[in-house]
Formats: structure tokens, sequence, C-alpha cells
């Protein structure tokens, strides 16, 4: 099934695209739990502001070991994960790999960390598997991407030679430069996610960030958050490729020890704790009524408000994007493109549950807090990459280009809007495994359920609410590539 | 004829791209009211050289460059609107973005007459030909209105008539013009003067009326 | 083949863990103040392992299903639980036992506070006027933040808390349950009595701001429990003398850590009365 759309220009074709998405999520509004309270935050940003100057930690050891951990966690994972990511994008043409890939990464890092806690418990192993599972999915869509756009001409000289030879010495070294930008790229995600799998108890930034944090030492809190922004602003400074190697053994040698695991409560975590106690016995329509049950008590309701909150931070993302970007691009602002810059390093590097968190101190506790968290995130991300396109692309302009407003609305916009399209589509299923998470703060998604299941100690429930929250990425996945299809979007360029 | 007061001067000036010297020690003025075309093989120098003199008076040229800039997501109005901006508000032309103004709407369509693309005003550039593109770009370049015109082989693309025509037009819109252009026959029908480039030199700098085609002919011949 | 000798290694290193496992692990749920947990529990390891003569190490957790499944799997033998934390936890553990509690968690208690711009006034019964209002809870799983308040609101007013307040939130732990209600993104919320009461005293909460409107009748809450296999692992008699070294640790420092005056003996039994809660509410089944 194609989806078509009707447009006399380009031009017309991507804003009847847009007008489409911002009318979904004007209504979207309605069914979103959205509630503006009138609480009294401003002593509480008075606090938070202050800790921000003021940042402090008693144990720099403590910290630096922390910072650490991130690291390594992020640079295994990404290894690991890229590697398996181009093995898949190798069979990418096969349906059940792409399946698998899409099923894999639509689980938020937050959901795979919870799971894996169970048996592994606060072990490198579970933070290693976190973030290597949803990246190696992640991977494998970029890679067979970037492997399209690839010119055929030096494949076809190889015809009749195994599809692995193909690619490893045709495919890869071609694809080369663009999949290691992407690498990079990922590591960055990758110090993220690694460091909010410490919210879930690993011992990286995460936890002694969300710990100060939740305790009020907003000092620490800030000092913790200045360490975590300049590992992420200053990577290329101290990433070196010529000493990956040396990297990935040190990052190996500073893991965490690791406890011991129980082979025979792996076996029973996946063979019993994860399926409903009717299923295990044989009673399929007991096992049916409780699935019945889960999905009319708490998936229907958590189903309307992740993909309401979702529609609507993924169209305030594009519009913030489209808003910021132009002043951290050089050649649209002038040589102050730095203070933009700076503003969308920290909007991107400052992780949504905490953004969520002040936004609820201004808004009261509903949907609002969440869907501006996702929208300041993502559209701080967008703007970042959008603003390194539009400085890009400056030798190839005109000499005679407009200036001032009409240099962005007349050329610039216009330009960038394609990749802008193509990285929000990009963008959406992320948005929507995001918006799932924000549940773990009381805003009723899914992930608020699966939160509950696990604090309650019901697997079963637990892990048919992250399947049903998997199966949602993948169809708004494939939603995605097809309009991306049907609008003539290439894949973006990260 | 030894003008009055040139508008464009260089002196012995050399220019390099990425450490590769494009142009040496070119010398030369140009003055108002002179129609002059560039010959010379592919990577003479040309480009660079008209991308120099552009610079002497950017807000009094209307320019075509070879790259025609064109913006694919605007419609082929606001295309050629564009070459009109500076006359205008910012605040005028942004609404214009949103819904054209009814006068300019009328200009751009009289231009567009002129150039044969009337019909493709609502279209995007990118869904049309060669050609058409090229006459978008001229269209901008009209719709600046200014009294210096200077194009990057503002005609390459179109049949041999329409370019004919076209150029004409261009050249009778424009008091004076600095164009680069590959046909020798049209250097010599439509300008005053006629400067040649080779290996980044110039080669020659004629009055049209001093030389012939078999002269013009050796500027592209292996040296 | 190459396979299955990977499979060895693989098994033999998991093996070798298990049997180095020595070190007697505990860990403790994070209820209110978490920072530092590391110094504070470490001080408290180390008097443990003083006092058994074998190495004992503390895990820190960020939440108490994590500590639950931590006791589980077995990377830790004796933790800090939460009434239920400590029932969900022994049923999961077959012999699993409480031995020891604090004394102040014979007769616990939630304070139900409130933001006082919603006017509501202290009382010995529930007020009527929470209704309507919003409402958070601590953590889902705590006995203190959760399950005794809720269980006390449906008692009161025979309906569910979804129902009687117009937003129903879980803030986390006691902490962040007190800044939300002073900061009023939420106007009222259960907290427990001990997390208030040394929050007041270190100054840490501004009472006109927030104030408690009223306070459940008692019920047993934190404990330490034990896995049932520590005897055969670490010498016979080894559970009686974890017990005995948790009832004399008289040391304030390390009781403040809790924060406890003194641990007195608990079992199984003396927390019925939760097990009972918990099915009623549906958080056990």
């Amino acid at each position: 099934m194609g989806i078509k759309i009707h447009a006399v220009s380009t031009g017309a074709r991507y804003r009847n695209l847009s007008l489409w998405f911002a009318l979904v999520a004007f209504l979207s509004l309605f069914f979103a739990d959205i509630f503006l309270y009138q609480p009294d935050p401003w002593e509480e940003f008075g606090r938070i502001g202050w800790g921000m100057i003021t940042p402090f930690w008693p144990d720099a050891d403590e910290l630096l070991m922390s910072a650490l951990h991130t690291v390594s966690f992020a640079l295994l994972g990404v290894a690991v994960s890229a590697a398996l990511g181009v093995l898949l994008a190798i069979w990418f043409h096969w349906r059940i790999v792409r399946v698998f890939s899409a099923v894999i990464r639509s689980v938020h890092e937050i959901f795979w960390g919870l799971l894996f806690m169970q048996v592994f418990g606060l072990s490198a192993l579970t933070g290693l598997l976190a973030i290597t599972i949803p990246f190696a999915g992640i991977f494998a869509k970029v890679f067979s991407d970037i492997f399209h756009q690839q010119s055929s001409a030096t494949v076809d000289t190889l015809s009749g030679s195994s599809r692995l030879s193909r690619f490893f010495y045709a495919w890869i070294p071609q694809a080369w430069p663009a999949m290691r930008s992407y690498i990079r790229y990922r590591f960055e995600c990758a110090l993220r996610s690694s460091a909010i799998l410490g919210f879930i108890g690993l011992p990286t930034l995460g936890f002694h960030l969300e710990t100060a944090f939740r305790q009020g030492d907003y000092s620490e809190a800030a000092a913790v958050f200045w360490v975590f922004l300049i590992l992420i602003g200053t990577v290329r400074f101290w990433f070196y490729k010529k000493l990956l190697l040396a990297y990935l053994l040190g990052a190996l040698f500073l893991l965490p020890e690791m406890p011991p695991v129980n082979a025979s409560f792996v076996w029973q975590f996946f063979t019993q704790d994860l399926w409903p106690g009717s299923l295990l016995n044989g009673d399929i329509a007991g096992a049916l009524r409780w699935y019945g049950n889960v999905l009319a008590d708490e998936v229907g309701p958590a189903l309307i408000q992740t993909i309401a909150i979702t529609q609507a931070a993924l169209v305030l993302s594009g519009v913030l994007a489209l808003a910021w970007y132009p002043f951290a691009s050089r050649w649209l602002v002038g040589r102050y493109y730095w203070l933009g810059r700076f503003k969308l390093l920290v909007l991107r590097s400052v992780p949504e549950l905490m953004l969520a968190y002040l936004f609820m101190l201004l808004f009261g506790p509903s949907a609002l807090p969440a869907i501006f968290a996702l929208a300041l995130h993502n559209g701080g991300l967008i703007a970042f990459l959008l603003a390194n396109h539009s400085q890009d692309s400056c030798a190839q302009q005109r000499q005679d280009s407009p200036v001032g407003l009409a240099r962005y609305f007349y050329q610039d916009l216009p330009q960038r809007y394609p990749a802008f399209l193509a990285l929000l589509f990009y963008r959406w299923e992320v948005i929507m495994r995001e918006s799932a998470m924000m549940g773990v703060l009381g805003i009723a998604t899914l992930g608020f359920y699966v939160d509950s299941a696990f604090e309650e100690i019901r697997f079963d429930k637990a892990f048919f609410l992250i399947l049903v929250a998997a199966a949602l990425n993948v169809i708004v996945d494939s939603l995605s590539r097809r309009l991306r299809k049907a609008a003539g979007l290439k894949t973006p360029r990260m | 004829m030894t003008p009055v007061e040139s508008m464009f001067q260089l002196t012995g000036a050399s220019f390099s791209h990425d450490n590769e010297p494009v142009l040496h020690d070119i010398t030369l003025a140009i003055g108002e009211g002179e129609k002059v075309a560039l010959v010379g093989p592919s990577g003479a120098g040309k480009s660079t050289l008209l991308s120099l003199l552009w610079r002497q008076h950017p807000d009094a040229i209307a320019l075509c460059p070879q790259d025609s800039g064109l913006v694919d997501l605007l419609s082929t109005y606001q295309n050629i609107y564009m070459g009109g901006l500076s006359r205008f508000s910012t605040f005028y032309n942004l609404i214009n973005l949103i819904r054209p103004w009814a006068a300019r709407r009328e200009e751009v369509a009289d231009l567009a007459r002129t150039l044969g693309i009337e019909d493709k005003l609502q279209n995007s550039p990118d869904q049309l030909s060669g050609g058409q593109r090229q006459r978008v770009a001229l269209g901008r370049a009209l719709y600046r209105q200014q009294s210096v015109f200077m194009g990057d082989e503002p005609v390459s693309s179109l049949d041999p008539e329409q370019g004919e025509q076209l150029l004409k037009h261009v050249l009778d819109q424009h008091m004076t013009a600095v164009v680069a252009i590959h046909s020798p026959e049209l250097a010599l029908r439509y300008f005053d003067r006629i400067i040649a480039l080779k290996n980044g030199r110039v080669y020659g700098d004629w009055q049209a009326t001093e030389v012939d085609l078999s002269v013009l002919e050796t500027v592209y011949q292996d040296a | 083949m190459k396979l299955r000798s990977l499979f060895a290694v693989a098994a033999g290193m998991l093996m070798s863990a298990a049997a180095a496992a020595e070190t007697f692990t505990f860990t403790a749920i994070p209820d209110a103040d978490e920072s530092r947990l590391n110094a504070r529990f470490g001080k408290v390891a180390d008097y443990l392992s003083e006092q058994l003569g074998v190495e004992v190490k503390y895990i820190p957790v960020k939440s108490y299903p994590a500590a639950i499944t931590a006791f589980r799997n077995d990377q830790v033998q004796l933790a800090w639980f939460g009434g239920l934390s400590g029932v969900q936890a022994r049923a999961l553990v077959d012999g699993s036992e409480a031995i020891a509690q604090g004394y102040e968690d014979q007769f616990f208690k939630t304070y139900i506070i409130a933001h006082t711009s919603t006017g509501i006034e202290a009382s010995d019964e529930l007020p009527e006027d929470i209704k309507g209002k919003t409402f958070t809870f601590g953590s889902k799983g705590s006995t203190s933040g959760r399950l005794m308040p809720e269980f006390f609101i449906r008692d009161t007013f025979n309906a569910a808390p979804d129902e009687l307040f117009s937003r129903v939130g879980f803030s986390g732990d006691h902490s962040r349950t007190i800044a939300q209600v002073q900061s009023g993104v939420y106007q009222v919320g259960a907290v427990n009595y001990s997390v208030w009461d040394t929050e007041v005293e270190e100054g840490k909460i501004d009472t006109d701001k927030v104030k408690v409107v009223w306070t459940t009748p008692t019920y047993p809450d934190y404990q330490w429990t034990i896995r049932g296999d520590v005897d055969a692992r670490y010498g016979e008699g080894f559970k009686e003398k974890v017990r005995d070294v948790l009832l004399n640790m008289k040391d304030e420092d390390l009781l403040a850590s809790f924060p406890r005056k003194s641990f007195v003996p608990a079992s199984n039994d003396d927390y019925a009365p939760i097990e009972r809660t918990g099915k009623a509410i549906g958080l056990l089944d």
C-alpha cells in the first residue's frame, strides 16, 4: 500500500503534508490529558537557578568514576551495536531482518534496562545490553539507508560474487565516510543514553544527577550536569580515532564489576515471569481474558495519551527547530551564531525527563510538561542538525543572496525544508518511544503502566505493555517510511 | 572609444581557489554603457572574473550566475520575485510569501510572458526543464531592474533561436552588461567589446568591430 | 565445536563468579535522602563486616523493585525493605525471613499534607475537603507513601483515589512528595512521618506553605529481611548472628542512616496486616 500526496508543486506538497500534521497535532490537544495548574514554583526555580551557577560536588573521585562509566558503556555499546548493525543492514532486504530491527529499536533503553535488570541486576551487562540492543536496530536501519544511497557502479562490477563479499568489498568501503559520521553522531546519543540509564540505578552520571535533583541538592545536580555537558560538548577534543582500540580496552577494564548471575533465575525469568500464570497453566481462555483486561483497562487509555502527546510534541518540535536553527547558523546570523549553538547543545543534552520535571514545576502535573520537554529536546536536536546543513550550504549559495529575514524565508528555509521534514519523520518514532517513557513521571502514557507493573513485580504485565509499545513504534516507523517515500524525501544527513 | 569613467577596474588582479591559481595579473577597465562579452575555453577563469567584478558594485548588478540558485520549494513566481526583494520592505516581502501582492503578480506575469514561461508561474523549478529553469533565472535577474547585467552563460540551455532572442532582450534592458558566453557568433553579433580569457590570463581585448570569427576561434585552440 | 567451547567458557565464568560470592551483600530501598548512599551505608557495611567476620558490601539501588529483584536474584542476601516491598520480596524467595525492624516501625504512620492555599485544616478525621484536589503518593510500591494512605482513604470515603481526586500522581519518593506539595505542583500528598519530621527539624520545609492535615492510625513498616539459605552458605547460626548484630547496633551515627532509634526483633507474621491490605487494594495477588 502506497501513500500518495497530490499537489501542483513540490512546495505545495510539503505544505499540505505539514498542515495535515499540524491539524492532527491540534486535534491531539483535545485528547491529551492537558490541564494548566497554577503552582507556586518560583522558590524552587530560584534554588535551581542558584544551584546551576554554584555547582559543587563533595567527592571528585566518585564523579570522575561515574563519568568514566558513562563513557565506557557508551563506547562499548556503540562499538558492538555498530558491528551488529552492519550485519543486519546487509540482510535488510529480508523482511524478517527489517521487522526484527524495528522491534529491537522500538523499545526504549530505559525499558530494556528495566527488563535486563530483573535478570542481570545492576550489572555492566544490563547497561551494555540496554544500549546495544536498540542501537543495533537503529544502526541497521540507517546503514541500510546509507547503502541504498551509494551508486551501484562498483557493485555491478562484482556481480556473481556472494552478497557478503559484495558488501565488504564495495558497499561498505564506499559508504564508509557516511557510516563513520553517523557512528560519531550515535556515540553522542549513546553518551546520553548511558547517562540516562543511571536513572534506574546503573553507576553512570544519571545516577547522581537524578538523586541530587530529586533531593533538591541543585548545586550537586548542577555539578553532574555541567560535567555531562562538557563531556558531550568536547567529544571531538578527547576522542582520537587512532586510539579507538585503546579506548575500548580501557572501557572494558573500567566497567563496574559483575555480580553473580544465577542461571536458573535467567531461565525462570524468560520462561515464567514474563507470562501470565493462566497461560503457563495452559488455561488459554483465562490467559485471553487476562490480556483482554490489560488491553481494555490500561493499554487503551495509555495508547490515546501516548499518541496524542507524540503528535503534539512532534509538531511543536518542528516549529521550535525552524525557529531556532537560524540563530545557530553563521550564514544566517553572523558571528554570534555560537550563542545559538550553545543553547542548542544544552537543550539536546538535557535529558527529557529532567526537562519534564522542570516544566512540571511550572505548569503542574499533566501532559503539558511532557509535550514541552519532548519538543524542547527534539526541537533542539533537529535545529542543531539544520544549522549544520545551513552553514555547510554557504559555499554553494549565490553571491547575491538576499539578506536579513528575506534570506531565511526566501532562501534558506525553503532549501532546508525537505531535510527538515525528513529529520522530523526520522524523529517521529523516537518521540513516540520517549513519550511512552514519559509515563514514569506519572503522566498516563504506556510508560506509566509499565513502571507500575514493575513496581508491583508483575513482569508478565510489564512485558506485555512493552510489547504493545514496541508494536506501536513499529507501526509509526513504517508509516513514517511510507510518508517519506511518498513525499520524495531523501534520508537526512545527521 | 575610451570610456570617460570606468565602472569596473582591475589592476594586476590575481585570484586563487584552494591554492590553485585561477586568474593571473588581470588588468582591465569596463565603463558604463559598455556591453562586454567574455569568451574563452572552459576553465579559463570567466566565472571567477565575473565574481570579482560583481564584488565592485554588488547592489547595482542584476546577476545571473551559472548555477542559477533557484529555490525548488518556492513557486516560479516567487523565484522571479526574489530579484526584487531589495526594493521592498521585509514586512512587504514576508506577506508576499504567504499571499503574493496583485501588483507584483502582474509585473512578474508580464516578465514571464516575455520569457515564455507564463503558464509555469505556479509550478516549482524542480518540475521545469533545464531551459525553463534558465529562463526563470533570467527572470529573476530582469526583475532586479538594475542598469548593469552580469551573466554566466545565461542562455546556454536554450535552443539557439530563443537564446539569441532572449539575449537581445536582456541586453536591451540593461545599459551595461558583462556576459560570459560560449558562442563567438553571439559575442560578435550583440556585444561592443570582447574580452578573451585563456589559462587565467587576458588573451585578447578587442572592440567587436576589430575582430572576426577566425581570430576568436584561436582562443579555443590549444596553445 | 567452537560454539560449544564458547558456552563452556561462559558457563565456567558464571560458576566461578558464583563460587567467589563469599561476600555478604545488602541493600536498602531508596525512600528519602538518597545522597551519598555509598558513604552512609558504607559505614553500616563496615560495622556489619567487623561484627560478622565476613566481607560485607552495600550496593545502592534506585527503586523499590530494583531492591526486590536484587534480593530475589541473590545479588543481595539482606535488605532493608519497606512493609510492602518486604512482603513482596519474601513471597518471591522461599524461606526468607523478616528478622528485625526499627523501633519506630512497630507503630509507623503516614501524614497527609496539604498546601496552605487549599485552606484545608488539620483534623482528627481525614478531612472531607481533600476531595477534588490534586493528590500525590510517594513511590508506587511504598508502604507509607502509597499502600497505607490509599487504604485509609478508600476506607474513609469508600472510593478509589482516581475517583476521589482530580488527579493522582506518584512523586517517586517522600522528599519529592514534600517538595511537590510545597511548590503547589500537587495540592495534597501522603508522606512517611519520619521523613517529614526529619526535614522539619532540618529546616528544609516552609511550614507557611505546607502542613500536616491528618495522621493515619499506626501500622508496621520497614524491616530487615534475610534470605533463607544464609546459614548454609555463611555457616550455621549466621542468620541469628546477623539479627543480634542488627539489634545491638547502638551507634547513633549508623542508626541515623535509616533513620531509627534502634532495631527490635520482628517476624514475618508482624506483616500480615500489610499483606492483607496489599491484597485488598490489588497491589498483591
